[in-house]
């Protein structure tokens, strides 16, 4: 409860200095820009907040900072940590190598002739089917393995409720603003 | 270490088999040899064994016997066990210190076998008594599995003890010593392969088995589904509805914005000319850079004052008003990360709480001024 609390703060904090940061910029942007550049800063702010320690975060700073204009956001709301954290991109990406080569090994396993189509054998494939999807969802995902993932997917889903929170509280207290 | 018991509560038979074997050779010498020359006198054997000190043997009869009407013959004799049992505890602990535990309360269990032995010597802390029901259990499960085998087994067991009688019981204890810390890593059931590639598989399983537990819990409506397929299903759907709610709300917020801007905006253009010449520091730096000064007092503007009116407002769930104050205080007083922006903090604080209406701040929040009237 009390480190829920902690998080939100921390995300809440650096979430404005990410909208600070388009405060700064004078150019005019459309709803949609304004949309995405939201939905950016808190992310990364989100991200941030969890200091490079699961997979998720780290992707989702990484992926940030890979385009060159949301770089200075990204170092904006990262601040002395910047280094640090696109630090761990590398790791991520020995991560993925390690991976391909397991992909080659299952799909040669594939090509061996399924003998009967066992309720097992179906079961296996409709959660594998479903671990592919949840992999597509958390950021980072596909680097990562099985037990891993589930972990990372408790984290994000995690994050994400105290993001979702943070945001709903900042829109009503605008709106609220705005009517009076 | 939990994991080891529960989770496989077959140990690798032929890790344990071995110590027994080099436990019993000693009491097996003392008791002549003799004894396994065919089936019944196997049994005797057995008892010998047991009476210093194996009481797996012992359950391994008692299993073979269920299973093998042969044996039927043993029945009799087995009967009787349980009383020499603890008499030769005494003799196994007084004849062979090294191999006692040297914990009291696990004498008992270490003249049990060799194997419970070792296991007491790493779960001391626990009961003993579910210590016994566990290690019979997997005793009981191995010999089900293969009474007869495992008969053969102690057979050659005991021609291997003979041949290795030359050793001394020091040496004996020695070896059962090193042979534990492979028991740690063995966690394979009889039948099922321990290679550690399957192994660590069935670790990898346990795992997510355990945060597939975890994420029940934390996704609403996933604690009725059963099935890993449905469980993630379910999970996915969270987490989309998740992900579309922050785009939805960063939408909201982009909409919102704008306007906000637009009346803000209007109203720092006036502020920064009579401001800059009324107030020292901090709105010197306001002015240079309007901007950001300017987002940054919206932001405040947003989290401090309309949260506090919400906190009323939505006084319905119960969450809502220890957070949202929290979220305030946490703008006031650990936000400053530069120095414009703890002056104006500051400023509005000093209006927040003296209620003086300063020219700057009623001028630039008209909200302000409400606020203060709530507070």
């Amino acid at each position: 409860m009390h480190s829920k609390t902690l998080f939100k703060q921390d995300f809440l904090k650096k979430w404005v200095l990410g909208l600070q940061y388009y405060g700064c910029s004078t150019k005019e942007m459309s709803i949609s820009e304004r949309t995405k550049a939201i939905k950016l800063s808190s992310d990364v702010a989100m991200a941030s907040c969890r200091d490079g320690k699961t997979c998720w975060s780290r992707a989702v700073i990484t992926d940030a900072s890979k385009q060159g204009e949301n770089k200075s956001l990204v170092r904006k709301i990262l601040g002395n940590e910047y280094e640090k954290l696109t630090k761990y991109s590398i790791r991520s990406l020995v991560c993925n190598k390690r991976v391909r080569s397991k992909k080659i090994l299952r799909k040669s396993r594939k090509s061996r002739p399924l003998v009967v189509l066992a309720s097992t054998v179906i079961a296996k494939r409709m959660v594998n089917k479903r671990t592919r999807m949840l992999k597509d969802l958390v950021p980072g995902g596909d680097s990562i393995d099985d037990s891993f993932l589930l972990e990372e997917t408790l984290d994000y889903i995690l994050s994400l409720k105290a993001q979702v929170d943070v945001m709903r509280r900042f829109v009503s207290a605008s709106e609220s603003l705005i009517c009076k | 270490m939990e994991m080891l018991y529960s989770g496989g509560n077959c140990l690798d038979m032929t890790v344990l088999e071995r110590q027994r074997a080099q436990m019993k050779l000693q009491p097996q010498q003392q008791q002549q040899l003799s004894y396994f020359n065919d089936s019944h006198l196997n049994f005797n054997g057995f008892n010998g064994g047991l009476v210093n000190g194996d009481s797996i043997i012992r359950e391994l009869a008692f299993r073979s016997m269920s299973i093998d009407p042969a044996l039927e013959n043993g029945l009799s004799e087995l009967g009787c066990y349980p009383i020499p049992r603890t008499g030769f505890v005494s003799n196994d602990s007084g004849g062979e210190g090294t191999i006692n535990v040297a914990v009291e309360e696990t004498k008992m269990m270490s003249a049990n076998g060799t194997g419970r032995e070792s296991f007491k010597k790493r779960k001391a802390d626990k009961a003993q008594t579910p210590k016994v029901v566990e290690t019979e259990s997997v005793n009981v499960k191995k010999i089900k599995v293969d009474a007869e085998e495992v008969e053969s087994k102690v057979t050659n067991k005991n021609s291997n003890s003979r041949e290795t009688s030359g050793e001394t019981s020091n040496d004996n204890s020695k070896v059962s010593e090193v042979q534990k810390p492979d028991y740690i890593h063995v966690r394979a059931r009889r039948g099922q392969a321990t290679d550690s590639h399957s192994l660590a598989e069935r670790v990898r399983r346990e795992k997510i088995s355990e945060r597939m537990k975890y994420l029940q819990d934390l996704v609403p409506g996933c604690d009725k589904i059963i099935g890993k397929a449905g469980m993630l299903d379910e999970i996915i759907n969270y987490v989309q509805s998740l992900q579309r709610q922050v785009e939805f709300l960063s939408m909201k917020l982009a909409a919102v914005n704008p306007r906000l801007d637009i009346n803000m905006d209007s109203f720092l253009t006036k502020e920064m000319v009579s401001a800059c010449t009324d107030n020292s520091s901090a709105l010197g730096l306001v002015s240079e850079m309007p901007n950001s000064a300017y987002f940054n007092q919206v932001q405040q503007l947003v989290s401090c004052y309309p949260e506090m009116a919400l906190g009323r407002t939505t006084a319905s769930s119960p969450m809502s008003i220890p957070e949202v104050f929290m979220g305030s205080s946490c703008f006031s007083q650990t936000q400053p990360a530069s120095s414009w922006e703890t002056d104006l903090q500051n400023l509005y604080n000093v209006d927040l709480h003296q209620g003086r209406p300063g020219s700057f701040s009623s001028l630039l929040f008209p909200g302000a001024n409400n606020l203060k009237m709530e507070m």
